[in-house]
């Protein structure tokens, strides 16, 4: 009796999400609902106008900088570009999105078609999207001469599933989604991504150097 | 799998292995069972699946453009909603007209044939006929507006021109105030996120009209005027991009700018006001260069000598 009343209370458990998922989709406000979810009108309301999407990150390609002199240095372009709600794990997606930080577009590109996961699609076409748009509408002028400088992910949606376990008890299963955030850059990649990178042998003895220098000798002058 | 099993259990098994070498990825042959956790018979497959609730995830990729017309209508069925109202009205703006009548055509060079000539003869005929045509709109436009006056309408014409572009510099809103509804889509095009530094310096000669027209829509009394006036100006014009890169013009130079701008007014309308409506570009005028969008220099001089070179 338990499971046949968990089997009926599934599809309705998912009903109003899905609902709000369609009309959002199709721009209309729903006319009527049904009477099983008689109370449910104030949640709906709560949930209306908020979207799914993430809106911040996308908020930077409209910043306007201030015209520059003739002599000074280029600013270089940058676009920043999203998706949302990937059906993947985020945890899943946080090594493919570190993969392509710091990498020319084209070669990152090039990495990820050889990259068995099903993030590494949808990250693939997001740069490609992003390398379409920076040419079109950001005034960049070659797509190729850019490189990924922040590429990370968000946590998306989670929708909760359940599931029997033994003596009547239920387990809660978590659908996750995830976002994903890339910003392009223009120009050549640094030489080294992150601060903490490997250091030259005579950088190490400069290190070294500094770090004797440095030091206190207790009881001297 | 089950490939490599079948063949390593045959006799043969040298001799397939060799052949078939390139062809079968080097797997572990032995099967071993990793995962400790599953019941061995495959009779519990079906129960262990059950213990798991299928529910439909929304699909959040997925967009309204995408679906097709039935398959909107099977989600609005199993969801039981009303399909949406359809909305067919739309907006007509009547406060101003959609396109230019019988447009001013600027003449090319001096504009002027031999009169001997029967096409001279002709253009000269033309020209009557058009500047009677332009003083019967104005004395028409006079009927509504009583003191105007054309060395003061250029005045006052003048100001709106300033008023728009500086207006479309800006990307205020206000320039509603200036433009007709049907210049401001062509005014505010490609606008979106760039800086445009716009100055005028001075007149290099008096704008003057050089055509009117009036006409009625619909009702006799609803007329529309529009007066054409040439304005011949030093402007300077620079647009920079959304990362404040040069994209096109200059800030340092000045330009001889010549340019024939209708300017419309509903005079029907007790409150009606002059507005750009278009500026007319003669079909004789050459495409203008579009502004360049990538240039770089070629560091290589062994290739080419320090040349500038343009890439599209």
């Amino acid at each position: 009796m338990p499971l046949n009343c968990a089997l009926k209370c599934v599809p309705k458990f998912c009903r109003p999400l899905f609902q709000q998922n369609l009309a959002s989709c199709i721009a209309i406000k729903p006319l009527f609902f049904q009477k099983t979810l008689f109370h449910s009108s104030p949640c709906l309301e709560a949930w209306k106008n908020k979207s799914n999407e993430p809106t911040k990150w996308l908020e930077y390609n409209n910043k306007i900088y201030p015209p520059q002199k003739p002599d000074e240095e280029p600013r270089p372009a940058f676009i920043c570009h999203q998706r949302a709600n990937i059906k993947y794990s985020p945890w899943k997606m946080w090594y493919i999105a570190c993969l392509v930080r710091g990498m020319p577009v084209d070669e990152a590109i090039k990495q990820l078609k050889f990259i068995p996961k099903k993030g590494a699609k949808d990250v693939r076409e997001v740069i490609e999207e992003a390398k379409e748009l920076a040419v079109k509408e950001h005034n960049v002028e070659f797509a190729s001469n850019m490189w990924v400088a922040e590429s990370f992910v968000g946590k998306g949606k989670v929708i909760k599933g359940m599931r029997r376990h033994g003596r009547g008890r239920f387990g809660v299963i978590e659908y996750f989604h995830c976002h994903y955030f890339l910003r392009l850059e223009e120009g050549k990649p640094p030489k080294h991504y992150y601060y903490n990178h490997p250091k030259q042998p005579h950088e190490m003895l400069e290190a070294w150097l500094e770090q004797m220098r440095k030091r206190k000798i207790i009881n001297s002058l | 799998m089950a490939l490599r099993g079948l063949i390593l259990s045959t006799n043969s098994r040298t001799i397939l292995q060799e052949k078939l070498a390139s062809f079968i990825p080097n797997v572990n042959s032995q099967f071993v069972r990793y995962r400790r956790t599953k019941h061995w018979d495959p009779k519990w497959k079906q129960l262990r699946r059950l213990k798991v609730f299928k529910i439909d995830l929304p699909n959040f990729r997925e967009k309204n453009s995408d679906l097709t017309e039935e398959q909107i209508r099977q989600r609005l069925k199993e969801n039981g909603l009303l399909p949406p109202r359809p909305w067919q009205e739309q907006q007509v703006s009547i406060s101003s007209t959609g396109q230019v009548f019988e447009p001013y055509i600027p003449p090319e060079g001096d504009g002027k044939i031999s009169p001997i000539t029967t096409q001279g003869a002709k253009q000269n005929l033309q020209y009557l006929e058009k500047k009677g045509k332009t003083m019967l709109s104005v004395r028409k436009i006079r009927q509504y507006e009583e003191e105007f006056d054309a060395a003061t309408f250029c005045k006052e014409a003048t100001q709106i021109y300033i008023k728009t572009h500086e207006l479309m510099a800006k990307n205020d809103p206000d320039i509603i105030k200036y433009v007709t509804e049907r210049a401001y889509p062509e005014i505010i095009h490609n606008t979106n996120n760039k800086t445009i530094n716009w100055q005028y310096i001075k007149d290099i000669e008096m704008p003057r009209i050089v055509h009117a027209r009036h006409t009625n829509v619909i009702t006799r009394d609803n007329i529309f005027a529009q007066v054409t006036v040439r304005f011949h100006t030093k402007q300077i014009l620079a647009i920079y991009d959304r990362f404040g890169r040069l994209m096109h013009g200059s800030q340092i130079l000045a330009k001889d700018v010549l340019e024939y701008v209708v300017f419309e007014k509903h005079m029907s309308n007790q409150y009606g006001i002059w507005r750009v409506h278009d500026k007319i570009v003669p079909d004789w005028l050459p495409p203008k260069e579009p502004s360049r969008k990538t240039h770089y220099m070629i560091a290589d001089a062994t290739r080419v000598d320090n040349k500038v070179e343009t890439v599209s």
